[in-house]
């Protein structure tokens, strides 16, 4: 993927631009330096990933319960059975309408959010930058116990803020997290809030590789600033644009902590999300079961993936 | 600089109302952490404490041995991050740089494991910890997690957006894949370092449920564990401690922020990519 | 994508395949007759044991065990000190994976669990522990077996504000349930209170506050063999417990974190239903004079009598432990009633054993002596290890019940099925 240098290079073609066909010998030794430079990596996550994960895959397709957990082997395979209890499972369905609502709202609320915090910081003022840089991170460092009582103070219905400045303006605000109806975009300003912080900061190491003197140049041609932004600094910007959806977006689907802290899953399960009936499983001790949530999980996360590297197209 | 003047200071009122937004819980958190339980428990709850009290904090560290905690703490992080940054950074490289066999493979398997919830892999990981005779151990704490996924994904994308030339021109030269890797692109990464840097070592910092499981004795207790251990109860929290506590655990991190936020500054002047 | 993937897929599966050979093995031997330990050697204890308690009590659990090791020269007890945060995954985990201590403090509800998992030594039969209450010392057995013993109790009471029950007309507590909603409507129409009573709408805890009426009315949650919640005496309890919601006594749209106690203070909500750490939590809102503003009362009587939650912790040895004699003779220590008066002075858990209960600091604590009587009546649920589970489907129905008003009887019937599909667990 070569989007970043101003003249691109010929399709099809991976060889230094006027040095000639690369050799055999030559590719042989990039091929060595890499598996080299992969080698680390690879041994610890041979052992501390995959092999887990290899053991929680099997487990899925068993009975396993916690009793079970010291003689891991001693099961019945069931074959899919849990995830054919797990599609039938109507609170499981609930949960998975929850996570959906959550993360089609949520990541490009949060993507949209996290962009505009970086480009004011990036380029829109002068001084303080360091200040609201390091404020606009916060929510990501507090602890999420603080984070919840005073989302709740905000979110109260006769006294919370957010309620106190809707009624300035004639509104009646809705009983935030006790009614059904509420309780879903309560969670999902809570989350944008927590969450623009860790997006801004890689967006802000990305908009660092964006040439300035397009911008400059373009700014002479009479471009406006929208259109300086559209079409040089999101172009420029896709890697970091699809890390951020991508890893934005898995986090989402598998989120957890908002609801844990906020609501329970209520009011009448109407904030229950996938990870958190999959963690409800695991404490009642139904590992496979579980299991198979979890991998139902990765499946879905694993399609809305492969469906944002489509959008945001590699050209490699 | 982009704009005019009154653009400028339209932003600057803008991103003023939303720092005071975005900030609020944080400064709740701190002020929290010098008020007595009960005033804690009030509802509406008060922002300035009305008796300021340093009592949580005296009963925190009265009751904890701070000093061992803070060590084991630094430790793990700090070898969770250095690891990290290493190892991601090299695969990133090759990755993204370098042709060889499996390469997409190798994308796609890291890619695969980024997206399985922690939850599920929680238990046979322990397992292994244990059966390697690593529990109560500092390197049973940072072992299993001096690679990540997310890492090797971070450094890929920021790789890839540097220019190829780079690469070329260092072969040119007859620099090895290695050293183009440790002279050229490793100091052009700086930003995307530092990023890598605040996320890991924060996330190290405050993981809770891991330390908690594999430390068995209080000699190898991080400090969210230990900071848990009077807060919450049976049946009741104790809001004090717990807040500062949690000010405590964020002391460290912020200032981990504010010195990488400065690399973050020199990555721009240094790599000439203006 | 391309076939890398493919690769790994068989890869993975293959794996799969190869331990799929394997199958449960048909019993695990475990069920069935009451079981007790081997006996415990005489003499005093010698050698060193370790022992997990959480938050408080891990704290100050060392100055007890000190006075263990002065009547025992050659014992020595290490307690290392656990967060209640996750302690549960902490045991879970330690218990697959072997690296137990050799006794520990653990949660009333994880018995049935624990002993499932066939990690717990049951009690010997020549260790002097006695005189428990009964719903405590019910916690301990699992099928008939006693695995441990109860360390110290909690049970729940009904608060309610002297002072504005005065006002309400009522110089005394409710003894029936007829009594507590008159005197909980008057609290609305005379005391200008908001809501007569906090009682949780549903959501997980709240089978808590709705047991003790239904064992008042003579309920039993299993009949030895399953789960039994499609009952009348359930039936009947759940629907006095809706009908606080119905009729506007009860909030049905309460936070999830309640207000309890500053609403309590206020007098907004002046009565609610919950344990003694409650005393210190509204005391400590209400400031100086409070506790003579309140006072609390054994629960309302249903056709059967008086009951409650017992709740607390349980002490056990676990069967992987090398200084088996010696932990037991440390829980045998425990469970001194002398022992527990001293663990009260320092902790303020209340006293499993009955007869610590005649000391002074105690017996002369009017409000402390209340929970003394509700305990004795006081039940703790079916040691099962699914209980968590089947709970959890109770408090999901329940907050149906209380919040959109549906039919009870459908609501218990859901219970039941979900309960018989899952099962004891045993």
């Amino acid at each position: 993927m070569t989007a970043t240098t101003a003249p691109p290079a010929p399709p099809g073609e991976t060889t230094a631009p006027g040095g000639g066909k690369r050799t055999r010998a030559a590719a042989r030794a990039e091929g060595r330096a890499a598996w080299i430079l992969a080698l680390p990596f690879c041994l610890l996550f041979l052992v501390f990933t995959l092999w887990p994960v290899v053991q929680s895959l099997f487990m899925s397709f068993t009975d396993t319960r916690s009793r079970d957990l010291r003689t891991p082997f001693n099961v019945n395979v069931i074959g899919l059975e849990n995830y054919t209890r797990a599609f039938a499972d109507p609170v499981f369905r609930q949960a998975m309408a929850n996570t959906a609502y959550f993360v089609l709202v949520g990541v490009p609320l949060t993507l949209t959010v996290a962009l505009a915090a970086a480009v004011a910081l990036n380029r829109g003022i002068s001084k303080l930058r360091g200040v609201f840089r390091l404020g606009f991170y916060t929510p990501v460092i507090t602890s999420i116990v603080a984070v919840a009582v005073v989302w709740r103070f905000l979110l109260e219905t006769d006294y919370g803020l957010i309620n106190t400045a809707l009624a300035w303006v004639g509104i009646d605000g809705p009983n935030w997290l006790g009614d059904p109806n509420w309780s879903m975009p309560s969670l999902i300003m809570m989350a944008t809030w927590r969450n623009f912080g860790t997006g801004m900061i890689i967006f802000l190491a990305g908009l660092q590789s964006v040439p300035w003197h397009l911008h400059e140049a373009a700014a002479i041609d009479g471009a406006s600033a929208w259109q300086r932004f559209r079409h040089i600094t999101l172009p420029m910007m896709r890697p970091t644009i699809l890390f951020v959806s991508v890893t934005t977006g898995i986090g989402y689907l598998q989120f957890f902590e908002e609801p844990y802290v906020m609501t329970s899953g209520g009011p009448l399960n109407s904030t229950i999300s996938m990870s958190m009936y999959t963690y409800n499983q695991f404490g009642f001790g139904n590992y496979g079961f579980a299991a198979s949530l979890s991998y139902i999980i990765f499946v879905i996360v694993a399609v809305v993936t492969a469906i944002q590297f489509r959008l945001l197209r590699e050209n490699d | 600089m982009l704009g005019s003047r009154k653009q400028q200071y339209w932003l600057y009122g803008v991103l003023a109302v939303a720092l005071v937004a975005v900030i609020a819980p944080f400064v709740w958190m701190v002020l929290g952490s010098f008020k007595t339980t009960g005033e804690l428990r009030q509802s509406p709850p008060t922002w300035w404490p009305e008796t300021a009290t340093l009592d949580n904090y005296t009963q925190l560290f009265a009751r904890l041995d701070f000093g061992g905690y803070f060590t084991n703490s630094i430790v793990v992080a700090t070898a969770v991050t250095a690891g990290n940054l290493v190892f991601c950074s090299m695969l990133g490289y090759a990755l993204a740089m370098l042709d060889f066999r499996g390469k997409r493979a190798l994308f796609v398997v890291v890619m695969t494991t980024l997206m399985i919830p922690g939850v599920v892999t929680f238990v046979p990981l322990f397992v292994l910890v244990a059966n390697a005779g690593l529990v109560d151990t500092l390197p049973g704490l940072f072992l299993p997690f001096l690679v990540s996924p997310f890492g090797v994904f971070l450094m890929r994308q920021f790789i890839l957006g540097l220019p190829r030339d780079l690469v070329d021109a260092g072969r040119v030269d007859g620099a090895g894949e290695l050293r183009i890797y440790w002279r050229i692109i490793l100091p052009l990464c700086g930003p995307a370092l530092a990023t890598l840097g605040i996320l890991t070592f924060l996330g190290s910092w405050n993981n809770f449920l891991w330390p908690l499981v594999v430390a068995q004795t209080e000699q190898s207790y991080t400090l969210p564990v230990a900071l848990a251990l009077y807060s919450t109860g049976q049946n009741s929290t104790q809001y004090g401690l717990l807040l500062a506590g949690a000010t405590v655990v964020v002391l460290p991190v912020l200032v981990v922020f504010m010195i990488f936020q400065r690399r973050f500054i020199e990555g721009i002047a240094t790599t000439g990519i203006k | 994508m391309r076939r890398p993937t493919t690769t790994a897929l068989v890869l993975v599966a293959s794996a799969a395949l190869t331990l799929s050979a394997c199958g449960r093995a048909e019993t695990d031997g475990a069920g069935g007759e009451p079981q007790t330990g081997t006996d415990v050697a005489e003499g005093a204890a010698d050698g060193t044991i370790t022992v997990w308690a959480m938050g408080a009590e891990g704290e100050k659990l060392p100055d007890l065990a000190a006075q263990f090791e002065e009547e025992n020269p050659g014992a020595k007890v290490n307690v290392t000190a656990i967060p209640w945060d996750a302690a549960h995954d902490k045991f879970t985990t330690a218990i697959t994976a072997n690296s137990l201590p050799d006794a520990a403090m653990v949660g009333t509800t994880w018995m049935g669990e624990f002993a499932g998992l066939d990690a717990l030594d049951p009690l010997p039969e020549n260790l002097e522990v006695d005189g428990f209450f009964e719903g405590a010392q019910g916690t301990t057995e699992v099928d008939g077996t006693s695995y441990g013993i109860p360390w110290y109790v909690e049970t729940r009471l009904l608060y309610y504000r002297t002072d504005l029950a005065e006002q309400a007309g009522f110089d005394e507590a409710p003894t029936t349930w007829e009594g507590l909603k008159e005197m909980a409507k008057a609290m609305q129409t005379e005391a200008g209170a908001e809501y007569g009573i906090g009682l949780q709408a549903g959501g997980t805890g709240s089978w808590q506050t709705v047991m003790p009426f239904a064992w008042g009315e003579g309920a039993e949650l299993t009949d030895g063999e399953g789960y039994t919640f499609d009952t009348p005496e359930m039936l009947e309890a759940v629907e006095y417990y809706q009908s606080f919601f119905d009729e506007g006594i009860a909030n049905k749209s309460a936070p999830a974190q309640p207000t309890t106690e500053p609403d309590f203070v206020s007098g907004d909500v002046p009565m609610f239903i919950s344990g003694p750490w409650m005393m210190s939590a509204v005391e400590e809102v209400g400031g100086e004079g409070f506790e003579d503003k309140y006072s609390v009362a054994k629960i309302p009587e249903g056709s059967a009598g008086s009951s409650s939650f017992v709740g607390g912790s349980d002490f056990v040895v676990f069967k992987s432990s090398q200084e088996r004699d010696t932990a037991w003779k440390f829980v045998e220590f425990l469970a001194d009633p002398e022992v527990q008066a001293t663990w009260y002075d320092m902790s303020t858990d209340l006293p499993s054993v009955q007869s610590a209960w005649d000391t002074d600091a105690l017996a002369s604590d009017e409000k402390l002596s209340v929970f003394g009587e509700q305990l004795e009546t006081a039940k703790a649920p079916p040691s099962y290890p699914t209980w968590e589970q089947v709970v959890a489907s109770l408090d999901t129905e329940l907050e149906k019940v209380t919040k959109t008003g549906a039919d009870p009887a459908e609501a218990l019937k859901t219970v039941q099925q979900q309960a018989d599909s899952i099962g004891t667990g045993q």
